[in-house]
């Protein structure tokens, strides 16, 4: 089947979920239809046809999943942040149509990512400014204790989330320009290939930005997440498994050092070993997510009929959870299968790409999006402590959602360009690399 | 190349996901019970906070629960008519801190969401009969009272239950609490109770009946004489221990003395009469040895949490490790020889690290009191629907068996024989036969602290054993030269007295 065919039926199947759990989550907590349920499919069903189309006309060669996928979970969490609070519903679905409307321009505006690749040390300039903006003063605010946002107006945006995908913008380019020297080894140590020790550098420079992040702005997951992303970019491109045991050596001295030194990190290790010590005071997001998702059980307790308002933080951190407690066991196996068939077309626009550039690019940008996935549920169902990232296109977030949708625009142009006939190599050609062929 | 190492990253994220499904089956699955029922937890009560409620009532038809209708934010509100008296048992519903007792552990019967009230609903449908159910208690109202009275001012506990169920008749232990002050529906004042109570010295909320251990002292010597007879290495009357004012238990230079420094000896039935301290104390440390007396103890319910039916009850403890074998058996050891020798000894007389609720006492003496079996301790014995006809009623089971009938008739004679003339007999009771353990725990002697123990079984001569009372009474300051005897006994003897003959 022709991957747009795939792509319509596939939106068409993810609006039909997103409205009857729409419409039963109504049921559950008023046993009535919402009143706005036929407009709410009209707009819901029209957003996606518009999208589609855009892909249509302007990637039409794209893999047919990544839209689909994306626009399954962003129905899923619009549902549940509606069911929490409608007033953040009504912004969430503003900033879905900003979402999709950024998805869409930038398909319209950039027939060709690669360009991106020349500007590769202006753009670590500018993720870097992003990155540091909130820690102007006036500039950034300090919500629940993270510096992170910046107060627009009457918005707060956090530049951190666009930040994260103009780096990876940058360290694909940059790695495609130093690789054969990182590549390189030049001694060796047991079994590991050391590359030469100056190429650690910009190891090091990821390094001191996570940590930025992480001590100025007490962002713990964000961090966790830059530092993950150079680590998972400079192994994809060089093989190289002494980065990867250098970087998690980094990573594990700065995390004790930083436990050593900061209370508010010693707090979450703690409550992650036991949340129980002080469930009603510590532990008390934590615990109220369990108890949610023990409430849920495996078949969950239908939509709109848990409390997962009681936990803090339902709509943005802990939306997994209240998706475990209505939906249950069937309903948080979905999102992380969801989740993972995602993974999997984005590793595969990855490598099917035509250019290194753009191989990196979509690899960086996939496993940014499944390790986000992984450190937030991970740290709710507490395989890791807690902290606080969102969960990608589910959770309450306007920044989050729109450079989310941003990062899938970016796949699903290089998967477009990947799939071109013009560009497939002729059949004599397959099984050589394809690196540099001519546009 | 590149291709393989994305491949690489794939696997390993793979391997993140697989973490996460497999972390979400144990909390949504395998822990999910457990969660549920944690005392934290209170998103079931407050599901169900407004909802119709069933009453809970005593055995003997006295309202300890009902939900009364208010013009406040909930249409219901949870009211306790006897107030404090069953507040460990009965518990409280509270929408802000949860629920606890019998509101928590058969909520799902006072809804009426249990398979068989919804059934007996059925008919109901077509009706307005509400589905819920009532719980009613296996305690006795007159016996609560009774208990709550004579132990009086002193803090304590009482635990009376039938030993052929397991059916506790009643259970006090003071300090308790009015469920009232939780119940209500002022959220501050609600919170503000529960932290005055939680950061009270003597924390009323937790029941010491159940959720307390304490060091059992002597009344601890009948599991270390039931090892005994049930190991086949003493029998009631024979051999005869050498009367003596101190042991000396091998490693230590530390002897144990008698109370009061009062000479005893004799055969097993003597020691448990007179509760021999030097005696026990070498039964334990060389006659049986660690493994034997570990695993008896275990085997009367020690180290296992009870299976109460209401939330809370905790293990009481018998030290599982006594170290490393010193020395073989001997003639002077048959047991051997422990590094914790010394320690062993004070365990056999319910001392070093050995501590017990008074609910674990009173199950000792239920299993000597029904033939070696030990009933399961409940306090819920029958669920009616909302017209009062019977819907369940729960069959006994039996929880642990700790020795055989033959021990439990041998050990019965020896507790007979420690009220009829032993340091019992504030116990006796005309026209009824009661067999007992003291205990006096000391905590200290400068100032002189001890618990006074007493645990009890009683029946009328010729029938079957139908009564087992435990007292705690808890040391203070005030009461520091009392004992076992003279503090805990008498207060099980009008108990008895007033089971048997009103």
């Amino acid at each position: 089947m022709r991957p747009r065919t795939v792509e319509l039926g596939l939106l068409v199947l993810a609006s039909l979920i997103t409205v009857s759990a729409y419409g039963l989550t109504s049921l559950g907590r008023a046993a009535s239809l919402p009143a706005n349920i036929v407009p709410f499919l009209g707009i819901l069903v029209g957003l996606l046809l518009a999208s589609h189309l855009v892909v249509r006309r302007w990637a039409p060669h794209a893999d047919g999943l990544l839209l689909p996928l994306a626009a399954l979970l962003n129905g899923l969490g619009y549902v549940v942040i509606a069911r929490l609070n409608p007033d953040l519903a009504d912004s969430q679905s503003a900033w879905t149509f900003i979402g999709l409307a950024a998805f869409a321009l930038f398909l319209i505006a950039v027939p060709d990512v690669r360009p991106f690749e020349r500007y590769r040390y202006t753009l670590a300039l500018v993720g870097v400014v992003l990155l540091l903006l909130p820690l102007i003063p006036g500039l950034g605010v300090n919500i629940n204790g993270a510096r992170i946002w910046l107060r627009v107006g009457p918005f707060s945006i956090q530049p951190g989330e666009f930040a994260k995908i103009v780096l990876s913008m940058f360290l694909a380019g940059y790695l495609v320009d130093k690789r054969e020297l990182l590549t390189v080894a030049t001694r060796r140590l047991g079994r590991l290939n050391i590359p030469d020790i100056k190429h650690f550098g910009p190891l090091g420079l990821a390094w001191g930005v996570a940590l930025i992040v992480m001590v100025a702005e007490r962002d713990l997951g964000s961090s966790l997440l830059f530092f993950t992303l150079f680590i998972v970019m400079i192994y994809i491109a060089t093989g190289r498994t002494a980065y990867v045991v250098f970087g998690l050596t980094l990573f594990a001295g700065g995390a004790y050092a930083a436990h050593q030194m900061f209370g508010h990190v010693r707090q979450r290790v703690a409550i992650w070993l036991d949340p129980f010590e002080d469930p009603k005071g510590d532990g008390f997001q934590i615990v109220e997510a369990a108890f949610a998702l023990a409430d849920g059980g495996i078949t969950g307790t239908g939509l709109g009929l848990g409390t997962p308002g009681k936990m803090p933080f339902a709509a943005t951190d802990m939306i997994f959870a209240a998706v475990g407690e209505e939906l249950g066991l069937l309903g948080g196996t979905a999102v992380l299968a969801t989740f993972l068939l995602f993974v999997g077309a984005g590793f595969r626009v990855a490598a099917t790409a035509k250019s290194t550039f753009e191989k990196f690019l979509a690899a960086g940008l996939t496993a940014l999006l499944g390790f986000q996935a992984f450190v937030i549920i991970g740290g709710i169902l507490r395989v890791l402590p807690l902290t606080g990232v969102t969960l990608p296109f589910v959770s309450y977030g306007g920044s989050s959602l729109i450079s989310n949708y941003i990062a899938l625009a970016i796949l699903v142009r290089i998967s477009d360009r990947a799939n071109r006939p013009d560009l497939l190599p002729s059949p004599s050609r397959v099984g050589v690399p394809s690196e540099g062929v001519p546009t | 190349m590149i291709d393989r190492n994305i491949r690489h990253v794939l696997i390993v994220l793979l391997g993140c996901f697989l973490l996460l499904f497999i972390q979400l089956n144990r909390v949504q699955v395998v822990d999910a019970e457990s969660l549920r029922q944690h005392p934290a937890n209170t998103r079931t009560v407050q599901r169900d906070f407004s909802r119709p409620r069933g009453i809970i009532s005593t055995a003997d038809g006295v309202v300890v629960a009902r939900s009364v209708e208010t013009d406040g934010p909930f249409e219901l509100l949870r009211e306790y008519p006897e107030g404090d008296l069953y507040g460990h048992v009965a518990g409280y519903l509270s929408f802000n801190i949860g629920a606890d007792g019998v509101e928590r552990s058969y909520n799902d019967e006072l809804v009426g969401r249990t398979p068989a009230l919804q059934l007996g609903g059925l008919a109901g449908i077509l009706g307005t009969e509400e589905a819920t159910g009532q719980v009613v208690l296996t305690l006795r109202h007159d016996l609560q009272t009774a208990a709550r009275d004579a132990l009086g001012d002193q803090r304590g506990s009482v635990v009376m239950l039938d030993p052929r169920s397991g059916d506790i008749l009643a259970m006090w232990s003071n300090p308790s609490f009015d469920p009232n002050r939780l119940s209500s529906h002022d959220g501050q004042s609600v919170n503000e109770s529960f932290t005055e109570l939680v950061n009270a010295e003597d924390n009323p909320l937790r029941a010491k009946a159940f959720r307390d251990i304490y060091f059992p002292g002597s009344t601890f010597k009948l599991v270390t004489a039931a090892t005994a007879i049930e190991t086949g290495v003493l029998r009631l009357n024979s051999p005869v221990f050498d009367v003596t004012t101190e042991y000396t238990p091998p490693l230590t230079t530390r002897p144990i003395s008698n109370f009061g420094g009062n000479p005893c000896g004799g055969p097993l039935i003597d020691l448990l009469r007179q509760s021999c301290n030097t005696g026990f104390a070498q039964i334990g440390a060389e006659l049986l040895g660690p493994e034997r007396l570990t695993r008896q103890a275990q085997a009367f319910g020690f180290n296992t949490v009870p299976p109460l039916d209401i939330p809370g009850a905790v293990a009481s403890r018998f030290p599982t490790d006594f170290g490393a074998e010193q020395r073989p058996p001997s003639v002077e050891t048959p047991a051997g020889v422990f590094e914790d020798s010394p320690g062993l000894a004070q365990a056999s007389i319910g001392q070093n690290d050995v501590s017990a609720t008074p609910l674990q006492m009173a199950l000792v003496a239920a299993a000597v009191a029904n033939e070696g079996e030990i009933f399961a301790p409940r306090v819920v014995g029958e669920i009616k629907n909302s017209q009062g006809e019977t819907v369940t009623t729960p069959n006994p089971q039996i929880w642990q068996r700790p020795m055989s009938t033959a021990t439990a008739a041998d050990m019965r004679l020896a507790m007979l024989a420690v009220v009829e003339d032993g340091s019992g007999v504030r116990a006796q009771v005309s026209n009824v036969e009661v067999g007992g353990k003291t205990g006096t725990a000391q905590l200290g002697t400068e100032p002189p602290q001890s618990h006074a123990w007493f645990v009890a079984f009683a029946g009328r001569p010729g029938n079957e054993t139908e009564l087992v009372v435990a007292v705690f009474v808890e040391a203070t300051e005030d009461n520091g030269d009392q004992t076992g005897g003279r503090a805990a006994a008498p207060i099980a003897q009008v108990l008895i007295d007033h089971y048997f003959n009103g």
